[in-house]
């Protein structure tokens, strides 16, 4: 401890001479990580390279009808009000074809607030829906992605490729939390037609349902599906690649532990260990992984375990498109069958956002479904107008004051508000 | 305006408008940039009630962009030569956004078209027409109540729109026409010409190429109910005119000093003028002037003459500068004589003295051609001034012994030079500003031409209340067009320099509103005696004449003799 008049002294000092060396360690470590990694990589052949031609692939590929998928969400709120607007859509592209189709396959406007509200049904506990706000949407979003692959596979629409925004699985542990409400059965019944039951239970429309309705759907696609991640934050491809030898009884129980540990103390990634070891155009062929359970290591134990256990392992693998870039994760919940070739596209659409590096198609459709500002503006407006004005009608002193507390989103603001009182002279 | 259901909807109104401009959504390649497009909107009509109307505006520009193609792909597809209808990427979600002008709104409950101000904005997310070419031309006209509309051209967006303008306006009003060399300019004059012949309306043209020659040929094919007079200048000034020596001597021969000034003023004093020719009036003023020196070199020294205070070095200088005057006079009659000369089917016919027989000049149904050519710039303004001042005094006396009649001036910067151009004494400067200021009450209507608008008179031009201009690159010009005309705005400036050949902006009192228009070419009026300027094929047919190829023949045996000549000079 320092006294706190050299405290900036102190942090200048820090700053010149301590990072480095935490820095230098970090490299040290990520990069002994690396080299183990990369021998890893090479044992079991996981390492591809991509051809990379523009000027022969896209010609030759033009005639390929490519779905990109994502969900657009805008997360206004207020104390009272908890507004929700989602919407998943597509871009759907045939060039030789001179087909582009933008569809907005599902969308929903709901006030969570609202206890009539038509998405889930509402739990009576104030501070616990606070809580769980964010994992509504969360929930709600990832829901109507999935939604959407849903309702591509059942158009029957002839599609050669598919890609979401996100990954082809998501973690369930947030949402397996004790008083997660159900989805109402008009949410369920909206994002899974064909799911039906005569008498739905809360259960039946709780989200690990109805999300495991949805990933066993897709998993049954006639065509591949992608998930895109472009941030990596997780390292669960080399804590399952580890795992795998651990099992073979190629590393020891020992080393497996004391990797593992390194791995979450130095918080290294997937995305850090790749960018070093991969170059651009080269992949990392797809591995089995189950997600919901690390290295065969519950996350969380909740009621739902059993039910997570169902949910299909996924296949994860990295591509590469620059050097500048951090590799890509490609998630799917089959192996490809035409690893190569389906990879080699992945690269090549990604190529054109070299500065982002994933694919150019999800970026797309990103702009599209995306919830445009002047939307949630103008909501916020009306919302501040509507709520001031019941307040005022009211004309009680206390719910005036509170409706400014609500607009004044942050304590501090409501702290210099300015008040009658009168400028001493 | 009952035909409005059945106009095809081209976009929406965008959210935010005002009573001046809106901008709007457009759907692909449903319109352009000049057209004259409509929305529908509630205004108050002051009187407590909210009436439906139709809103007119003209698209001043278009911004066109892909919001889902990302600049990073651009540069990828550059760089490895992709071809973007190979890829993914989106091709078809353009977002055209256009900027609209407000013209002013018409009532919808009223069946002639009177285009209003607008006093309440647009409503956001109205639909935009693509109105009936009837319907926009009938808008065009509406408001100048024209009795004699003239047809130039079509909107310049919109082929089948027909322009009409205000004939009225025009020869009474004042017109400038501006524009680059070869960008449209007396093809526009020409049109006009053709229209008001037809309307028997008599015209004067003062013409330094020759570009309205074609008018002479093709006058009893084309305009047989009307006569077109051909005149070269006659150098002939009035007495009271005869003043305009100094300027000659200043411009065409030697600048006088006091004293030299002093003997030529005593000279036109002694030499009564005639009133016949101004060459032989000079003549006449030399001759008076040697007998002058002869007497001053006489014994009696100049007693007899009553010359003697003057030196005889000063009557040498005047004497000298008065013939290098005349000299200069002389050679260009002889240049025109010889550009006339040329025109062998053309019949040239000499300028009748303006004062006493003003009717060979304008007279009903009559256009006449002053053919300048070859003349410089101070005898070709003395000519203009002298002709434009007696035409115009006819018109203000109370005889009335021409009709109203327009006057179209080409090459205009050499007769109305800017005061930056330092040509303030050109005659004609003063003669065409009496004009313009008090022209409109005598029907005296001028037409001024020319490529360069920076150099001309600011107070001439402040007085042309209509506009034309065609393509300007110059940055001077452009920007002298912006500052003096009240009708132009900023969008119709910035398109002038990209302004193909025959396409102009007109605005000011011949039009309702700034029209960006294609002038319609009227091929058959070209002077086909002169040519054109298809120098390479002219040389590619030369042959020398005679008297050149006997020259260069003899050239060759005179070199050889020099060649051989290898004597010192004495």
């Amino acid at each position: 401890m320092h006294n706190a008049n050299n405290l900036f002294i102190n942090y200048m000092d820090k700053a010149v001479h301590g990072s480095p060396v935490v820095q230098a360690n970090f490299l040290k470590v990520i990069l002994k990580v690396s080299e183990t990694i990369v021998k890893i990589l090479k044992h079991e052949n996981l390492i591809i390279n991509l051809n990379y031609e523009p000027g022969k692939f896209w010609p030759a590929h033009k005639d390929k009808t490519v779905a990109f998928v994502d969900g657009g969400l805008d997360k206004t709120s207020f104390l009272s009000s908890a507004p929700l607007t989602i919407r998943a859509g597509s871009y759907i592209v045939n060039k030789a074809a001179k087909e582009e189709f933008f569809t907005q396959q599902k969308n929903c406007l709901v006030d969570l607030y609202d206890p009539d509200n038509e998405l889930y049904d509402f739990i009576d506990d104030d501070n616990f829906e606070d809580l769980m706000l964010n994992k509504k949407k969360d929930a709600a979003r990832i829901i109507f992605e999935a939604s959407a692959l849903v309702n591509h596979i059942q158009s029957e629409r002839n599609i050669d490729l598919c890609f979401l925004h996100g990954p082809i699985q998501a973690i369930l542990t947030p949402f397996t939390q004790q008083g997660f409400p159900p989805f109402t059965k008009l949410a369920a019944e909206y994002i899974i037609p064909f799911y039906k039951k005569k008498k739905m239970s809360p259960e039946d429309r709780h989200f690990i349902n109805v999300y495991l309705e949805c990933v066993k759907f897709i998993k049954k696609s006639p065509f591949p599906i992608y998930g895109v991640v472009e941030t990596a934050v997780s390292a669960a491809y080399t804590k399952n690649l580890l795992y795998s030898f651990k099992s073979k009884g190629i590393i020891s129980e020992k080393d497996y532990r004391e990797t593992i540990d390194t791995i979450i103390k130095y918080r290294i990634t997937d995305a850090n260990l790749f960018e070093i070891i991969l170059k651009k155009n080269q992949a990392l062929k797809p591995i089995e992984i189950q997600k919901q359970f690390y290295g065969n290591k519950i996350i969380q134990r909740s009621m739902w375990d059993d039910l997570i256990e169902q949910y299909p392992k996924i296949f994860m693998g990295y591509v590469k498109v620059t050097d500048n870039q951090a590799p890509i994760r490609i998630e799917t919940l089959n192996y490809p069958s035409n690893l190569i070739s389906d990879f080699s596209y992945i690269l090549a659409v990604s190529k054109l956002l070299p500065n982002y590096g994933y694919p150019v198609g999800l970026n797309v459709v990103d702009r599209f479904v995306k919830i445009s500002n002047w939307m949630s503006k103008a909501s916020r407006n009306y919302f501040t107008t509507h709520l001031l004005k019941q307040a005022i009608n009211n004309k009680d002193k206390n719910t005036v004051s509170l409706a400014l507390k609500i607009l004044s989103k942050k304590n501090r603001a409501w702290m210099n508000r300015p008040t009658k009182r009168r400028i001493s002279r | 305006m009952r035909k409005k259901l059945k106009w095809q909807t081209i976009g929406t109104v965008l959210g935010e408008t005002n009573i001046n401009e809106f901008f709007f959504s457009l759907k692909n390649y449903q319109a352009k940039k000049g057209d004259i497009v409509a929305t529908e909107t509630n205004v108050p009509d002051g009187n407590g009630k909210i009436i439906s109307v139709t809103v007119w505006g003209k698209i001043m520009s278009i911004d066109c962009s892909n919001e889902w193609f990302p600049r990073q792909a651009a540069q990828e597809l550059a760089n490895e030569d992709i071809d973007i209808r190979d890829t993914i990427l989106p091709t078809t979600r353009d977002e055209l956004i256009c900027k609209v002008s407000i013209l002013g709104y018409t009532k919808n409950n009223e069946d002639k078209l009177k285009l209003l101000p607008l006093v309440y904005p647009v409503k956001p997310a109205a639909s935009v027409n693509y109105p009936h070419s009837n319907d926009v031309e009938k808008l065009l006209i509406s408001d100048l109540n024209s009795k004699h509309p003239i047809f130039i051209g079509s909107l310049l967006a919109r082929e089948s729109v027909e322009i009409k303008i205000d004939a009225d306006n025009l020869v009474s009003r004042h017109v400038l026409i501006t524009g680059m060399s070869g960008s449209g300019k007396t093809v526009m004059v020409r049109r006009i010409i053709s229209e008001l012949m037809q309307k028997m309306f008599p015209m004067l043209i003062y013409d330094i190429h020759g570009d309205y020659l074609g008018f002479v040929q093709k006058n009893k094919q084309m305009f047989p109910d009307n006569k077109v007079k051909l005149f070269y200048p006659n150098l002939s000034i009035k007495s009271e005119d005869k003043e305009i020596i100094y300027t000659l001597i200043e411009k065409l021969g030697k600048p006088l000093t006091e004293p030299q000034n002093d003997y030529l003023n005593s000279l036109i004093n002694k030499v009564k003028y005639e009133e016949s020719s101004l060459i032989k009036y000079i003549n006449k003023l030399i001759a008076q002037s040697r007998d002058y020196i002869k007497d001053r070199n006489s014994k009696t020294k100049g007693a007899s003459s009553g010359m003697g205070h003057i030196k005889a070095a000063t009557m040498f200088v005047v004497n000298r500068s008065l013939g290098q005057v005349v000299k200069k006079l002389i050679s260009m009659e002889q240049t025109n004589f010889r550009h006339r000369k040329k025109m062998v089917n053309l019949k040239f016919e000499q300028l009748p003295d303006a004062g006493t027989e003003p009717e060979k000049i304008i007279s009903k149904g009559q256009l006449s051609i002053l053919y300048l050519k070859g003349y410089e710039t101070l005898p070709a303004s003395a000519i203009v001034s002298i002709l434009s001042e007696s035409l115009f005094k006819h018109r203000q006396e109370v005889e009335e012994e021409i009709p109203p009649f327009l006057t179209i001036i080409e090459e205009a910067h050499n007769f109305i030079p800017s005061r930056t151009e330092n040509k303030d004494n050109l005659p004609s400067v003063e003669t065409i500003r009496k004009l313009i200021t008090e022209g409109r009450k005598f029907g005296t209507g001028l037409m001024i031409v020319s490529q360069r608008p920076a150099r001309l008179d600011e107070t001439i031009v402040s007085q042309c209340n209509s506009h034309i201009s065609f393509r300007i690159k110059n940055q001077k010009d452009q920007k002298f067009v912006r500052d003096t005309s009240e009708t132009f705005d900023a969008e119709d400036t910035k398109q002038l320099p990209a302004l193909a050949n025959g396409q102009g902006v007109i605005s000011g009192q011949v039009v309702n509103f700034s029209l960006p228009v294609q002038i319609k070419f009227d091929e058959q009026l070209l002077n086909t005696d002169i040519g054109n300027e298809n120098f390479i094929s002219t040389v590619e047919k030369w042959d020398d004449k005679e008297t050149v190829k006997l020259r260069k023949k003899f050239a060759k045996d005179f070199s050889s003799i020099s060649e051989s000549d290898q004597r010192r000079p004495h």
